[in-house]
């Protein structure tokens, strides 16, 4: 029994817990919708258009902290300290973006993922090289593999509130959106708005990426996304139950991997995404067989 | 509104019979270029249409117009009922985690299902005995063959009660055995007073079972009549398959009698 509450003697591995099974969950909620929409890249996209975003956040943030309106809210600081207020809006931009250049054809998704995901990236660079020498330095390796037991309670709080807000709306466009994804001509025949659908499903996907890029990290992030999705496809039988047992999945699997991480005193993103890994590759050796 | 004018040794439906569909001067553009020009014609009440016609020659284009699906630049589409439709078989995703009975209740619904009544259970029940199908109600559509899966199709554009159904390439991609199932059913639809339908095929087997008019399209209407005056003429004949790579079923392929 100690194996299992130890861990949790200090507050910062309950926030990490709680995160990690918030972010797992959430992740692999979206993940199911994205990757049956042909963009299982879209999390790794959308990731490192937030790492453009928080570095443009973190060139023009100093200035902004001297604003008395900032400098007076606690949780205003620290989103401009991390980048996320620039993050968050940024990478809405890239993935409505994506979701242009996907609607006008020319493009797959995978393709027009990448041409988003590279200028996005190499913007982040840049925006990180003019920052002025004076400026305090930046944690570039928290930032690409996250750091899930950094996790404040504001941190915890935001992707609580996430992802009630994502659940809810997913609830309510789930029959539109489970049609629309299934075949778009026949959904676009029964009435149903595939248009809106593809920027509503891209700008969640964004929003719930810069979200777990704080804990998973823009390198690892997609992780979340694909794996447990991944995983479930193999198992369910329908799109709701899929869609339940991708989110058990991504929950539990980044909670043990989390007890994995603190017990063998390793990296704890890292084995998060292995013990994903693990559970892909268990689903892959005892899943149900599909007819060839 | 010029009513539909075939060349006159073609035979065209009687124009005084009831009509489930009638297209009247239809022009669509796509990209600046002109896909369906003036094209006229109309289905009378339980008729079966052959749409036939080359690669490129506007018939998807067609079927969207009529379906809504793309809007005419000028002319117009009066439909009397609901319009059913069974897509060709590579649109969709074959390896969506989903049953027979979700996708014919998505139809009824206009969304996808969470949970399914009793009632809409027992309408897709229905629709899945008229083309044979009870057992597929349960299945995942991964798990259907080719021909299963377009019956379930079938089922899925039955349920609402189309006066007429259009079915694009509905054999396409299906193993033989299948095939034939669907040629049987759609046999059976050819011979229902109440259905019509519009079926866009490359088979000729499909063709001599089924059609009651053929309408041969080439970005404007190239010929409308009946099977005998097309099938087996020299300029037919050019888009459609040889008798000897027609369907393994022996497909009728009469004589040209010009």
């Amino acid at each position: 029994m100690s194996f299992l509450l130890d861990p949790f003697s200090a507050d910062f591995m309950v926030r990490a817990f709680i995160a990690g099974v918030v972010i797992g969950g959430l992740c692999a909620l979206v993940g199911v919708l994205v990757v049956q929409r042909g963009l299982a890249f879209i999390g790794d996209g959308l990731a490192h258009a937030a790492f453009g975003g928080i570095a443009l956040g973190l060139l023009i943030g100093p200035a902004l902290e001297k604003n008395r309106a900032i400098a007076g809210s606690a949780r205003a600081m620290t989103m401009v300290r991390d980048g996320s207020w620039i993050a968050l809006p940024f990478t809405v931009l890239i993935a409505l973006g994506i979701a242009f250049v996907l609607r006008r054809g020319r493009l797959r998704g995978d393709a027009a993922t990448g041409v988003f995901f590279a200028v996005s990236f190499a913007l982040g660079v840049l925006f990180l090289g003019l920052r002025p020498t004076s400026a305090p330095p930046v944690n570039v390796e928290a930032v690409l593999f996250g750091s899930i037991l950094a996790v404040t309670p504001s941190d915890l709080l935001t992707a609580t509130v996430v992802a009630v807000l994502v659940a809810g709306v997913l609830i309510l466009v789930w029959p539109k959106l489970a049609y629309a994804l299934f075949d778009r001509e026949l959904a676009e025949l029964s009435g149903v708005r595939v248009a809106v659908l593809d920027y509503l499903l891209l700008a969640i996907a964004a929003v719930v990426t810069v979200v777990a890029v704080k804990t998973a990290g823009v390198v690892l992030v997609s992780a979340y996304v694909v794996i447990p999705a991944a995983t479930a496809r193999m198992i369910g039988r329908r799109l709701s139950s899929v869609a339940i047992i991708a989110v058990v999945l991504g929950a539990a699997g980044s909670a043990i991997g989390l007890l994995a991480s603190y017990h063998l005193n390793v990296a704890s993103g890292a084995t998060i995404i292995l013990t994903l890994g693990l559970i892909f590759a268990l689903g892959l050796a005892f899943g149900p067989r599909r007819r060839a | 509104m010029t009513e539909a004018s075939p060349p006159s040794r073609y035979t065209p439906p009687d124009p005084r019979m009831p009509r489930v569909l009638d297209v009247r001067d239809l022009c669509v553009e796509l990209a600046g270029r002109t896909i369906l020009d003036e094209v006229s014609f109309f289905v009378p009440k339980g008729e079966f249409l052959c749409l036939c016609g080359p690669n490129g020659a506007g018939k998807s284009t067609l079927l969207k117009t009529i379906l809504g699906l793309i809007e005419p630049k000028s002319g117009e589409v009066v439909r009397s009922g609901t319009v059913g439709y069974v897509p060709q078989r590579k649109t969709f995703d074959r390896d969506f985690p989903a049953t027979a009975v979700e996708l014919i209740v998505a139809n009824l619904r206009g969304g996808w299902p969470i949970r399914i009544k009793p009632e809409e259970r027992e309408l897709a029940k229905r629709a899945l005995a008229r083309v044979g199908g009870e057992k597929l109600i349960d299945k995942n559509l991964a798990d259907l063959s080719g021909g299963e899966t377009q019956r379930v199709f079938l089922a899925r554009a039955l349920v609402t009660d189309p006066v007429l159904i259009i079915l694009d390439e509905p054999t396409a991609g299906v193993d033989v055995g299948g095939r034939q199932e669907l040629l049987t059913l759609m046999e059976e639809i050819s011979r229902s007073d109440e259905l019509a339908a519009i079926l866009v095929t490359h088979n000729i087997a499909a063709i001599a079972r089924t059609a009651e008019r053929i309408l041969y399209l080439d970005g404007r209407v190239m010929a409308w009549g009946l099977p005998h005056e097309l099938l087996g003429k020299e300029r037919f004949s050019a888009i459609m398959p040889s008798p000897r790579d027609a369907d393994a079923s022996g497909a009728a392929w009469p004589q040209d009698d010009e």
